[in-house]
């Protein structure tokens, strides 16, 4: 039975010159679980707002939606449809875990006793009996998101609709998440749509994916034949970067076959196609100039009564390279790099800066042309009302003539693509656009060193591999980067050397093809995927590169 | 905190009432001291050893510097115990000032108490009842507060960490704030948005709303309801007949033994103990559940 139906929907945003969507059309039947991706920017966040009334933005609109083969301008609850946005944070109406629950009910008015009832049964479904009575305020990320879902199931919809939902969340707490989804569908047959960029877990639970670009849909169909379908649009195609690493393996060989879809088959695949014994990839020996960032031994703890976050940290970081911080949740890799930002005080040890000791910086001279630090929330480096204004407050710090300082500007949005950006309000931009503009604001302090705290939340696989691109850019010209990520796709493709925080210590700093090759679980999945063949082949592409000249299928 | 802090609200609210209220207009000094042993008494039950000592400090300094205060500014009396500047430091003055340090302090503790069980959803619940509107609101607004304590702290951060106005002069400080202030605005602007879409797409506003509370008054709480209003009968019959009226000036007079009083001076001696007997009670208890497991 179809539960939804959008017909030639078409939407255009007030001004705008070119329509957010044009001719949309697609069904979804009962139960199904369907999967929405695309680039940021391609008008997915404008379809599921204009799915549910209550939020849709305000603009053109021609087309129709049916739900439930009503028009949805005739439907009356809100209960029906279910919406759930990105932000974990701000969509938490009350300040206690119990009454954010009975808040969309208590606006049906719907009896307290039944109200009662499904807030228990919906508490125990998801596991929040033990934090029920606590403060919203006091939760994890994910535990935000699972409390934002429950407080959406409680009124019991028929259709879920989703808006990225693990945008803002680790690793863990999003397949957490997605798990839940999962259970939801499976076990109580509720229709799903959502919008994802982290593709790799989903695309083997979904029923469907439709995958948008510019305003358009480009392909609806089942998760196995998508790789194919994108290939024959175009075989090197813009979006495969986005897909999982079996299916983009699998669009890299070209040799035919179903296209696997999680590690497993991959492997499998690989397996069937390509033999022989594990072959380790001979590996350069690491060249490296001086170190620029030193830890001695430093210790630190935020409070005299709280355990210590780091234990004796010693840690060589190299002029003109990309070292990764890699880590759990709560690992305290945030708090090393504040650490080395000289934001927060290590107790004990020496924290070295171009040999300089941290302390020894008087006043802003460690933030001029020599340490930039990008937290990770791109937010909160704006304080004004344009980019223009935010970056020119920079250029004007920076002592220097007024020509030079334009010419600076121009530079700087220039080489990270922002030009187009910059009399816009930095709070209008999307995830991606914000963080290229506080890049763009950091950097005009012309550092040699420069910080980055989760460069990669929230950002599609475009605008990871942009990201990418620039910082390989900043390494060219000398300039040596320290991030810490959640992310071990990035960090393989990108970084020269990844290190482990464990446990308050480093534990291990290699380049990524050792560092990787050596885990077993804390690995890309294309490591894992081809693991048996070639130890040490950590991305797609190198695992394509290596098949391929091991020369054609068996 | 187990046993008292689950009481209902609204009993809750008449309890703490009830006693502060009794135990600022009776002068009586008994009564005070009955009122000042039970908060020390119930702070002691509600909160950890180490904080009640590093209290216990800061109450006795207050309580001397009260108890001092009065008979230097005070000089009514007929006792005159030494003269200081040619002004005369009366018995009754000193006794009168540490009867209102006893009076203060009990009120403290209270209050203290009070605000470690009488958590902000009860006092949302019971003035929801009132006011359902305005209910909303203050649990909005309590879930806003930290939010923005924390977010104006990353800005601040970040700030800081690009080099700009982050210098210790009091021009750069004061423009610091103010850049904070600022990004705060629109930052809260935003998160508005997304908060009504969330209300919104949740139904508010679509119908007459019901207002749910995890509070049941159950049969524990009416009968501690009764005992309550019993026990607060006694003294307040007794003061308006004045039977505890108690004077310093001129002269200190006697304490009130007549039958009547003490029968005031029971019935709040046992108000005034009431939540550390419960708490008390609810420790033997759970002792006897454990030692039969």
């Amino acid at each position: 039975m179809e539960i939804l139906r959008v017909e030639d929907l078409s939407f255009r945003y007030p001004k705008a010159e070119k329509p957010a969507l044009s001719h949309i059309d697609f069904t979804v039947e009962s139960g199904e679980f369907i999967v929405l991706c695309g680039p940021s920017g391609c008008g997915k966040t404008t379809l599921l707002r204009l799915l549910k009334k209550e939020v849709a933005p305000f603009g053109e609109k021609t087309g129709s939606i049916f739900f439930e083969g009503a028009p949805q301008e005739s439907l009356t609850c809100a209960g029906e449809m279910g919406f759930v946005q990105q932000n974990p944070e701000s969509q938490i109406v009350t300040d206690k875990v119990w009454h954010e629950l009975a808040f969309g009910l208590e606006n049906l008015g719907v009896p307290t006793d039944v109200i009662r009832r499904r807030v228990g049964e919906m508490a125990s479904f998801f596991g929040i009996e033990n934090w029920f009575r606590q403060k919203t305020d006091e939760l994890s990320g994910g535990q935000k998101q699972l409390l934002n879902l429950a407080s959406v199931m409680v009124m019991q919809p028929k259709l879920l609709i989703l808006d990225e939902p693990t945008g803002q969340l680790d690793p863990i707490a999003a397949s957490d998440f997605i798990a839940t989804l999962q259970k939801l569908n499976r076990e109580l047959g509720l229709t799903i749509l959502l919008a994802e960029h982290r593709l790799e877990e989903v695309f083997p639970i979904a029923d469907r994916i439709i995958m948008m670009e510019d305003g358009g849909i480009l392909l609806n169909g089942e998760p196995r034949s998508i790789g194919p379908g994108l290939s024959k649009l175009d075989a090197a195609h813009h979006m495969s970067c986005a897909l999982p690493s079996a299916v983009r393996i699998w669009q890299g060989l070209d040799i035919g076959g179903t296209c696997p879809l999680t590690v497993k088959e991959g492997r499998e695949f690989l397996k069937r196609n390509y033999s022989g014994q594990t072959v380790t990839l001979p590996e350069p020996e690491y060249l490296h100039e001086e170190a620029t960032v030193e830890m001695k031994n430093v210790w630190f703890r935020y409070e005299r009564d709280l355990p210590d976050i780091m234990r004796g940290v010693s840690v060589k970081v190299y002029r003109g390279e990309i070292f990764s911080i890699l880590g759990g949740n709560g690992a305290g890799k945030t708090t090393a790099l504040c650490v080395v930002a000289g934001l927060l005080k290590a107790y004990r040890g020496k924290i070295l800066i171009n040999g300089k000791q941290v302390k020894d910086y008087k006043g802003n001279t460690l933030y001029r042309r020599c340490l930039a630090f990008l937290p990770q929330d791109p937010q909160t480096v704006f304080a004004l009302d344009t980019v223009r204004a935010d970056l020119s407050e920079m250029t004007e710090m920076m002592e220097i003539d007024k020509s030079e300082r334009e010419k600076r500007l121009d530079e700087i949005s220039a080489r990270l693509g922002i030009s187009h950006l910059l009399d816009r309000h930095p709070y209008d931009l999307s995830g991606g656009e914000q963080q290229k503009c506080a890049l763009a604001k950091v950097l005009l302090s012309e550092p040699e060193i420069l910080l980055l705290d989760e460069p990669t939340k929230g950002l599609d696989a475009y605008a990871k591999q942009n990201l990418r691109d620039t910082l390989r850019e900043l390494k060219a010209t000398g300039v040596t980067v320290l991030t810490v990520t959640h992310d071990v796709e990035f960090a393989a493709e990108t970084a020269d050397r990844c290190a482990l925080f464990f446990d308050g210590e480093f534990i291990s700093a290699d380049t990524p093809r050792k560092f990787f090759a050596e885990n077993n679980f804390y690995t890309t999945a294309a490591n894992r995927m081809a693991r048996e063949l070639w130890k040490n082949a950590v991305t797609c592409e190198q695992v394509v590169e290596c098949c391929k000249s091991v020369g054609g299928a068996k | 905190m187990k046993a008292f802090g689950n009481i209902h609200p609204s009993v809750l609210m008449m309890y703490f009432l009830s006693v502060m209220l009794v135990s600022m207009f009776a002068s009586n000094p008994i009564i005070q001291a009955e009122a000042l042993f039970g908060g020390a008494l119930f702070c002691l039950c509600i909160q950890k050893r180490g904080t009640a000592l590093r209290d216990a400090g800061f109450y006795i300094s207050l309580f001397l510097m009260v108890a001092v205060t009065n008979p230097l500014f005070s000089h009514n009396g007929k006792t005159p115990l030494f003269f200081l500047n040619g002004n005369p430091v009366t018995l009754e003055a000193l006794l009168c000032g540490v009867s209102i340090a006893v009076m203060v302090i009990g009120v403290l503790l209270w209050c203290k108490c009070y605000s470690e069980i009488m958590t902000s959803d009860k006092f949302l619940y019971l003035f929801g009842r009132i006011i359902p509107k305005l209910s909303l609101v203050l649990s909005m607004a309590l879930r806003f507060i930290p939010a923005y304590i924390r977010q104006s702290r990353r800005v601040s951060r970040a700030q800081k960490a690009m080099g700009l106005y982050s210098g210790k002069s009091i021009s750069d400080r004061v423009r610091n704030r103010m850049r904070v202030l600022t990004a705060m605005i629109s930052w809260s602007l935003e998160n508005a948005m997304d908060v009504s879409a969330s209300m919104k797409a949740r139904g508010y506003g679509q119908k007459k709303r019901t207002d749910f509370s995890i509070f049941r008054f159950q049969r524990s709480d009416c009968a501690l309801f009764a005992v309550c209003i019993v026990l607060l009968s006694v003294p307040l019959v007794g003061m308006a007949a004045g039977v505890t009226d108690f004077t310093y000036y001129p002269g200190i007079s006697r304490i009130e033994t007549s039958p009547a009083a003490v029968a005031v001076y029971a019935a709040f001696g046992a108000l005034s103990v009431l939540p550390s007997v419960l708490e008390a009670k609810e420790a033997i208890i759970w002792k006897y559940y454990v030692s039969k497991i």
